[in-house]
């Protein structure tokens, strides 16, 4: 610690502290521009002036000087006012007085600080400059005549968000921050850049003359995409949802969001939002109201009641809240008295469900997000974990660039997590993950790395017979890879001091299951990397409460039908009712054409959704939910955090939370009073799923609680074969796109803008031999069905290998898939 | 005269390897290799008082002493060519006739601070100085004196020359770091110092031709005799002076510390051309306050020429005979700067331009009375950028405003240029 004098105030503070957070420390504001406490202090705005005495009063920046034994500080003397007052004015000589059209004006920081200064006459003046505004896509506006040369979009591009799309051009006056070849931007559209700029020089299109900041109301909450559980401020005017504001002091990624978390919000206002029930009459969905539809679905469910239950069957997607969740699960289990519940088509869960329930002894990961930045060495299942959860790959970059975390990931294609500093990408045939795992898990044993307490852990005996085949030798050519990488990735593994391994789930992901979960928790448990700070396994789930749908127990058990038996039921015509609530199988789930028939089929379809979604289209009765923006509840996030979500506007149209049509129903079909509120809901959670034991509604506070896991774990073999290729054939992947989550963000403008329809991705190599380049149209033919799909060329594929995101409806890939980890398919133009 | 520097010159030709061994190279870096210790050679640097030769006159010897000797890892040792500053061209001359001394005194500092890889980061236009180099490096690794274990010693150095893009802001230690490392060229801020954390985050010296060019001499004959080549006791060694403008032979001439402004005009320089009366001199580069007629009498050393309100810089002259229009003399030199600053910070890229921009329009006859005062300010604090560019350019200014005040205030008065008519 480092004791110093500012203003007369003593601070102490750790030695690497600087003058800035030394005074941020004690409570004094330093001016700043260019700072940002996420990034590299910069030191070019000069706002930060400081004088230090033993430095004869020679003004230096306070955001790069650290601090020193003994220092005395002037944060305002007369002299610093008059030098920031310079530099206000210099800025001024160029940036555009044009605050009464620009967005930013009342959350301009040059704007606040030529006020504070109170600057208000330039004595200097000088041309301005007529750089072309960067009009060219729908999310980004660019404008650098307004630009005051902060680096901080490319500082946050470059250190967080690792894509570099800007960099300082030229020099002198003439510099500017400019993209490649200067040319229009061109990157993952995340609006970090945007969230950072101090002035009006980036801002959000959407947004734009949208509301005055002040004008905005704020209400924080947490964002509905990806199990992430990143904390979202949204802008509020007039009851809709305006823009995502930025709040540096938020949540563990201090603000930090990813492209649909910053643009995908408008899903929430969309114009195809429905905002009355539907029923179909004489075969056609018209509107109705809330009594007609809900009393058609109270038939429905008593006469299944009455029936025993099991005729009636529910899937729902995990972006309900917990409490609705726990509500619906007691509406089939004990007003209806029946077991078929299930959400993610059974694959997107099971890995906790199943896999961590049984290796661990509870249905959770054992690691949390601050593991990722603490640990050696980073073992990555998928190149697409930054795919799936962006902001998880943020934290990654920041591991890697400036914790110098050793990353390894094992892959069927390379990524952009390839691509970081000292990364090791192990590209390995696809479907083949639980071999190479199992043939680390020999290696580690046969060289007698085992750590010592897995001795006391049970099933270490069976574990090693079941291993006898998975010599590296043996599977190394199944895996695609060399018998010495796998050995030398065991040995690595197995030496780091800390290592964490992380594994996403998804739709798109259906070898993510139980097996590579086991596989992978073995191998923790082997090496001792299980319930120590900066290891263990990180299993992530796909939506905003996929967590919380595993803790909830939203999964069939004792004899209920899982998401392929209700579909099956359906079919078979033994599930008479079914209730889909936000799922939307007909495009997530694998095999569409089975989906169809069986949603055809049903006897009768409730879909509760925001949409009308090509599910939906096919309901009974359709009822219409709200999204997370109007609801008040929990979210369980990866890492097993519980947080808050706050209602920000009232319900759009007629629609309903899912908590208030999910409540009537229970109340209803139970025969009892309804739950008060959700805080009710939340305080019966916690008395009966243990997890949640002790948690209050109102204890959870801005930042949520992690629930405590504990559990006895044991070794679970884990079954592991070889993928047989079909000769002629390619390994067709599916998965999620960087700017897409499930099929909610369809309906937000930005993910649309930058990622509007599927594609298949395949590598050059076979791009040459079909003789197709990028945006011809490729038949895909599987077992199943066939689809026609833009061809997208790309060095990260390996040659027979082609990738295609699962999000879009139209020419869906589940026309292709039945569930299989690898699908093999004939491609031609 | 003593010729230290130029010990070695032949005319018309840069001497040959062979010449320069025969004539006592690479006897320092025998000695100091073989009969000192890395310590004991800095120890004599330090003892001879050598200053840093490329502008900012830090000793030379202290700067190696601040690179930490036991950290495990690599350190580095790079000779800043980069000589950019208008009226600066004496490690060109330096180099295109000799370029041995560089790299013995290379191989001997990279000795003192256990530098096991240096650079030579050179300026692009320096072809022939280049050429020279890439020679010496050539037949010094092929001699021994560079690769592993040197002469036995158990010392061992790679040599690298490294030919810049191109920037007035690389001769910046810190931005020619950036520059080495394959990154725009933009300073960082101290602290961390190069000696800490420099190239690639690792402790590193960065000096200067005509200093490193200096060491071998000092090993060879010892730092008194170093320092008792100066004309006056306070001063330490020789050095390079290039001398520019109005004066009848512009030359590079090696001179000790401590002759006065006048001697080397009067003396190698032959007077003022065409019998003009003196106005003004740059003293030591293009970031240095002018030096009038009162100072034909400062003797030209880092601590006097200092004392006198300048900086003896790199000891590159520029005369400016009687009916030059300083004014217009120090709007050439600030738009030298202006273009050249790397437009990371405020008052530095926002400043210079203005500052121009003022200078402009009042060598033009549109200057107003308030405009001294902005230009007064603006030396004051542009003082507080990022590095030290931008306090280097208000060096003119400074002395614009100090010494030709009334020059200024004629042109705002007459509304237009004195000298022009």
């Amino acid at each position: 610690m480092v004791n110093l004098t500012i203003d007369d105030k003593q601070v102490t503070v750790p030695k690497d502290a600087t003058i800035y957070d030394a005074a941020k420390a004690a409570g004094i504001r330093i001016p700043i521009l260019c700072h940002d406490k996420k990034l590299h202090p910069f030191g070019g705005c000069r706002m930060c002036l400081v004088e230090v005495e033993q430095m004869k009063g020679r003004q230096i920046p306070a955001c790069t000087t650290p601090v020193t034994e003994g220092m005395i500080v002037r944060t305002s003397t007369p002299d610093i006012i008059q030098a920031r007052k310079m530099v206000l004015e210099l800025l001024l000589l160029k940036h555009p007085i044009d605050c009464p059209v620009c967005d930013a004006a009342g959350d301009c920081d040059l704007q606040n600080l030529t006020y504070e200064y109170k600057v208000n006459a330039n004595r200097f003046t000088d041309e301005k400059f007529q750089h072309k505004i960067d009009y060219e896509n729908p999310l980004i506006e660019r404008d650098m005549n307004r630009c005051i040369h902060c680096g901080k979009c490319a500082r946050i591009c470059d250190e967080i968000v690792s894509y570099g799309a800007y960099s300082f051009l030229n020099r002198g006056l003439e510099a500017k921050i400019g993209t490649e070849f200067d040319g229009p931007l061109n990157c993952e559209f995340c609006g970090s850049c945007v969230s950072v700029c101090p002035v009006g020089a980036l801002l959000s299109r959407p947004f734009k003359f949208k509301a005055r900041w002040w004008a905005l109301s704020k209400t924080k909450t947490v964002c509905s995409y990806c199990g992430t559980g990143c904390q979202l401020t949204l802008g509020i005017k007039d009851g809709k949802v305006l823009t995502t504001i930025y709040d540096e002091n938020q949540g563990f990624h201090n603000g930090q969001l990813c492209t649909r978390g910053r643009w995908g919000y408008q899903f929430v206002n969309s114009d195809k939002r429905l905002t009355t029930p539907l029923i179909r009459k004489n075969g056609k969905l018209v509107q109705a109201s809330w009594e007609e539809a809900l009393s058609a679905v109270k038939e429905r469910l008593f006469s299944a009641k009455t029936a025993g239950g099991e005729s009636a069957a529910c899937l729902v997607t995990p972006r309900l809240t917990n409490e609705e969740l726990f509500v619906l699960k007691k509406l089939f289990n004990v007003a209806l008295g029946s077991q078929n519940i299930d959400h993610s088509a059974g694959y997107a869960h099971n890995a906790l469900s199943a896999g961590a329930l049984e290796s661990l002894g509870y249905a959770a990961s054992p690691s949390t997000i601050a593991d990722i930045q603490k640990t050696n060495l980073l073992l990555v299942v998928k190149s697409d974990a930054y795919e799936t959860h962006p902001v998880l790959g943020f934290e990654i970059n920041l591991g890697v660039k400036r914790k110098g975390v050793d990353l390894r990931v094992v892959s069927d294609k390379r990524g952009k997590l390839s691509r970081l500093p000292d990364a090791t990408t192990y590209v390995h045939k696809p479907g083949s993950e639980v071999l190479l795992f199992n043939a680390m898990a020999r290696v580690i044993i046969g060289e007698n790395l085992v750590d010592a307490g897995a001795s006391s852990i049970s099933g270490l005996a069976e574990l090693k017979n079941s291993l006898q085949g998975y010599a590296p030798e043996k599977v190394a050519e199944a895996c695609g890879m060399s018998a010495d990488e796998i050995i030398v990735l065991a040995r690595d593994y197995a030496k780091a001091e800390k290592a964490l391994i992380m594994l996403p789930l998804g739709l798109g992901y259906p070898g993510h299951g139980k097996d590579l979960a086991q596989a992978l928790i073995n191998l923790a448990l082997l090496t001792g990397k299980i319930g120590k700070e900066g290891c263990g396994v990180l299993i992530m789930g796909e939506k905003n409460n996929s967590q919380g749908a595993v803790d909830m127990g939203v999964y069939p058990a004792k004899g209920g039908k899982d998401a392929v038996a209700i579909l099956d039921g359906c079919a078979a015509g033994t599930v008479k009712t079914l209730y889909v609530v936000g799922e939307n199988p007909v495009v997530s789930y694998p095999n569409r054409k089975a989906v169809e028939a069986a949603l055809d089929k049903v006897e009768f379809l409730i879909v509760q959704d925001l949409f009308l979604t090509e599910t939906a289209e096919k309901a009974h009765v359709v009822l219409p939910a709200c999204s997370f923006a109007e609801k008040d509840g929990t979210f369980t996030s990866v890492g097993k955090v519980i947080q808050r979500v706050n209602r920000a506007i009232a319900p759009v149209g007629l629609s309903r939370s899912d908590f208030e049509i999910l409540n009537a129903l229970y109340a209803a079909c139970a025969n009892t009073q309804p739950y008060a509120d959700v805080a009710a809901v939340f305080a019966e959670i916690s008395e009966n799923v243990p997890a949640y034991k002790g948690i209050s509604y109102a204890g959870l506070g801005e930042n949520g609680v992690i629930w405590p896991a504990g559990g006895t774990p044991r070794f679970v073999p884990a079954e592991g074969g070889a993928v047989q290729g079909e000769s002629g054939k390619y390994a067709l992947l599916t998965g999620s796109a960087l700017n897409h989550c499930g099929t909610l963000s369809r309906f937000g403008e930005g993910p649309m803008y930058v990622c509007p329809a599927g594609y298949a991705e395949l590598s050059y190599t076979d791009a040459s031999a079909l003789k197709v380049k990028n945006d011809d149209l490729l038949t895909l033919k599987s077992a199943s069905g066939e689809v026609r799909l833009k061809a997208k060329v790309s060095a990260r594929m390996p040659q027979g290998v082609i990738f295609a995101p699962y999000h879009f409806g139209e020419e869906s890939v589940n026309t292709l898939t039945t569930g299989a980890p690898v699908t093999w398919v004939n491609v031609s133009k | 005269m003593e010729q230290v520097l130029f010990r070695h010159n032949k005319p018309g030709r840069p001497v040959t390897f062979a010449e320069y061994q025969a004539e006592g190279g690479f006897a320092a870096l025998k000695k100091g290799l073989k009969e000192l210790s890395p310590l004991e050679v800095q120890q004599a640097v330090i003892d001879s008082g050598l200053r840093g030769r490329g502008g900012a006159g830090f000793p030379t010897g202290k700067k190696w002493s601040f690179v930490p000797r036991d950290l495990p890892g690599p350190r580095y040792l790079i000779c800043n060519c980069d000589e950019m500053e208008p009226g600066t061209y004496k490690d060109r001359v330096l180099l295109e006739a000799n370029p041995y001394s560089l790299v013995e005194g290379m191989i001997l500092a990279g000795y003192a601070i256990g530098c096991e890889h240096a650079f030579i980061f050179i300026r692009r236009g320096y072809e022939t100085a280049a050429m020279n180099l890439r020679r010496a490096i050539g037949e010094a690794r092929e001699a021994g004196f560079l690769g592993r274990n040197i002469l036995g010693s158990g010392f061992s150095m790679e040599l690298d020359l490294h030919v810049s893009a191109g920037r007035y802001i690389c001769g910046e230690e810190t931005a020619l770091m950036n520059a080495l490392e394959g990154k725009r060229a933009n300073p960082r801020s101290k602290p961390p110092f190069p000696a800490v954390k420099g190239l690639w985050g690792r402790p590193t010296v960065v000096n200067n031709v005509e200093t490193l060019a200096n060491v071998p001499s000092i090993i060879t004959n010892g730092p008194a005799w170093f320092k008792g080549l100066a004309g006056i006791p306070e001063a330490a060694g020789m050095k390079l002076f290039c001398i520019s403008g109005h004066v009848r032979n512009t030359v590079c001439v090696e001179l000790p510390l401590g002759m006065t402004l006048g001697e080397i005009i009067d003396g190698p320089c032959g007077g003022m051309l065409q019998g003009k009366k003196f106005k003004a001199c740059i003293p030591g580069g293009a970031s240095t306050p002018f030096f009038t007629a009162e100072h034909w009498g400062v003797p030209m050393d880092f601590d006097a020429v200092a004392k006198a309100g300048s900086r003896l810089g790199t000891g590159g002259i520029v005369v400016f005979p009687e009916n030059t229009c300083m004014v217009a003399a120090t709007l050439n030199l600030t738009t030298f700067f202006a273009r050249e600053s790397c437009g990371w910070c405020t008052p530095c890229r926002e400043g210079l331009p203005y500052v121009r921009e003022i200078l402009t329009r009042i060598e033009a006859g549109g200057g107003e009375t308030e405009d001294v005062e902005i230009l007064r300010e603006h030396v004051k604090y542009l003082n507080y950028a990022f590095c030290a560019l931008a306090p280097g350019a208000m060096g003119p200014v400074e002395g614009l405003l100090r010494l030709f005040e009334d020059e200024i205030r004629e042109h705002v008065v007459k509304k237009r240029c004195p000298f022009k008519n």
